[in-house]
């Protein structure tokens, strides 16, 4: 038997502060979703609306333009509130959101579950919170950034142009900019990284995605068709978002759904993700 | 106080659903060296996965080194893991590897690099840090994992097929750096199918079977233990035939057999301590040469053969 000196003293110096540790994921996976040049292109690509939409908001107020155009201001800003933001904005933004979750999504966990990953993070202070929070701070983040944050600084720039009266007139578009951005992207992200877990290969969750978004909404459209209803939208998330938003900034529908309904529908496909991900995340499968 | 040295499993049992992990085991396990060995399924990496607090046993209680296993945020701080598989996120180097897993363990920038280089230079991995892990040979990525383990210093050390495919140079290398954090005080559970190896290094085994320990301890005292199988002593002298004729007369002894160049003998004897004895005796009294004496089967090989069987071919 061999005799112990116990010379060996563990590491038990300063650690970093628990609550952010999660963003070490983060900060790890962010280089390699730029590392894509069709990425980085995409990511122009998203901030183009929010740029047509700063000129919309801006030329009102330049004299020339007016000059020129010999058109009403106020209607002009009617038009552009209309046509280009809020609704439009968040309709278009949401849609490249969908792509942009297509695009980064699969590739977060699907790696590590089939590289036996997991046992790696989850055996250190290091719990299967803080890892799905990791991995949805990367989509959170980037959904962020062609979402709320630029619709946030066009509202913020049109109540520059037009002044007090209307910022506070209008503190319920920021509301909902705010809100129906972030329900998107849980929404979109959870789901993303369940479907990530479950498929165990990204090309098949992206497919997973694809046909949960698509096929949900051609297969909702033709439960209306045969029975005469609207409630195969539940199964079209684009519409439930788009009811919610119309509940946030107070808008009419062009077809007639319940507003409480379309919330129930989001937050049953976040519920079930959640479960998924809770399933899913583990250090061990259990194979029964 | 010897619970917070030591890692304590007191009539742990883990099942998977109706599947059984491994069932009411109770062990003491001390600063050292410790091989797990047993057939497949056997419930080794369940054990280490417990041990490892990945899993929470369905019965019984665990403590490391006096830290319970629903205390994740101590517990993985004392516990280093290396698991069977290839377990390597996509795409970083080496270096990354280990620096990354150091900043999850909430050490701060300066702190986990050079904890890295330190990982990476203890397994002879530094001048392959900034390699891609996925171009790494096997015995590369054993070592890569082996430092993932370490870096963050643990007092625990849970190593799950350690020696798997590396070449004879790096695996004396490895086997030396687990001898020297053995000597310094830490505990070292190691898992493996190389028998041999396990029995040059381990301090004490634990032999499972079925989810079940079959036997813990030092070997030597193991085998001391296993009545139905008398222990067979090898013996090479001058005059083979004068001691087994009087070895022979010895209730205890069961089996004598010549060596065919009658140079030696081997005996079977129920009790060791009388037989050396009374070969002691012999030898002086018909005044015989001994060049050796060896057990021939005080051994893992033996002893697994024994309680569980035949081993696998790589189990030699």
């Amino acid at each position: 038997m061999a005799v112990y000196e116990r010379r060996y003293r563990g590491y038990d110096g300063p650690l970093t502060p628990e609550r952010t540790r999660f963003l070490v994921l983060t900060r790890y996976a962010m280089p390699r979703v730029f590392a894509s040049k069709m990425f980085i292109v995409f990511l122009v690509l998203c901030a183009v609306y929010p740029a047509v939409c700063a000129f919309g908001l801006y030329l009102p107020h330049n004299l020339n333009f007016l000059k020129v155009i010999q058109i009403d201001p106020a209607d002009w800003i009617r038009a552009v509130e209309e046509f280009l933001f809020p609704a439009r904005f968040m309709s278009i933004q949401g849609n490249l959101a969908f792509l942009l979750v297509l695009f980064v999504g699969p590739s977060l966990v699907a790696p590590d579950l089939r590289n036996n990953g997991l046992p790696l993070y989850l055996a250190r202070p290091f719990g299967r919170t803080d890892y799905v929070l990791g991995k949805l701070s990367v989509l959170a983040i980037l959904l962020s950034a062609i979402t709320w944050i630029p619709g946030l600084l066009l509202w913020a720039f049109q109540a520059y142009l037009m002044g007090w009266q209307w910022l506070t007139d209008n503190l319920r578009m920021a509301f909902g900019i705010f809100v129906a951005s972030w329900v998107w992207i849980l929404v979109l992200s959870i789901l993303a990284l369940a479907l990530s877990a479950l498929a165990r290969w990204k090309w098949l969750a992206g497919l997973g995605l694809l046909a949960v978004y698509l096929f949900g909404g051609v297969f909702g459209g033709l439960i209306n068709l045969l029975f005469d209803t609207e409630w195969g939208r539940l199964l079209n998330m684009g519409d439930m978002i788009h009811v919610v938003r119309a509940g946030l900034f107070g808008e009419e529908l062009f077809f007639d759904f319940p507003l409480w309904a379309a919330w129930m529908s989001l937050l049953a496909v976040g519920g079930a993700s959640v479960a998924l991900l809770a399933r899913k995340i583990r250090a061990y499968e259990v194979v029964r | 106080m010897s619970d917070e040295r030591d890692i304590v499993l007191d009539n742990v049992s883990k099942f998977y659903g109706d599947v059984l992990g491994i069932n009411r085991v109770t062990l003491s396990i001390p600063p050292g060296i410790t091989s797990l060995v047993g057939p497949n399924g056997s419930g080794k990496t369940t054990l280490m996965n417990l041990l490892t607090g990945l899993l929470q046993p369905t019965h019984g209680s665990l403590r490391v080194l006096g830290i319970s296993p629903d205390r994740p945020e101590r517990l993985f701080r004392k516990v280093g893991y290396c698991t069977q598989y290839d377990a390597f996120p996509a795409g970083l180097n080496g270096y990354q590897f280990i620096y990354s897993f150091l900043r999850i363990h909430a050490l701060d920038h300066a702190t986990a690099r050079q904890k890295t280089l330190d990982a990476l230079e203890r397994v002879g991995m530094l001048d392959a840090a900034d390699r891609r892990v996925a171009a790494y040979s096997k015995g590369m990525r054993q070592r890569v994992k082996l430092a993932q383990a370490i870096a963050h210093e643990p007092q625990v050390l849970v190593l799950d097929e350690p020696l798997n495919g590396l070449d004879p140079m790096a695996r004396a290398e490895v086997i030396e750096l687990f001898e020297r954090l053995a000597e310094s005080g830490l505990h070292v559970i190691i898992s493996s199918h190389i028998l041999h190896e396990v029995d040059l290094i381990s301090d004490r085994v634990i032999l499972l079977n079925e989810g079940y320990v079959v036997a813990e301890g030092d070997i030597r005292q193991v085998r001391s233990e296993i009545q139905s199988h008398p222990l067979q002593i090898l013996i090479r002298c001058d005059k083979p035939a004068a001691l087994a004729a009087r070895i022979i007369s010895q209730d205890h002894v069961v089996e004598v057999r010549m060596h065919e160049d009658r140079q030696g003998l081997l005996v079977s004897s129920r009790d060791a301590e009388r037989f050396y004895r009374a070969m002691n005796e012999v030898v002086l009294d018909e005044d015989i040469r001994v060049e050796a004496v060896t057990p021939a089967d005080e051994d893992v090989y033996a002893v697994y053969q024994y309680l569980i069987g035949t081993p696998r071919r790589e189990a030699s």
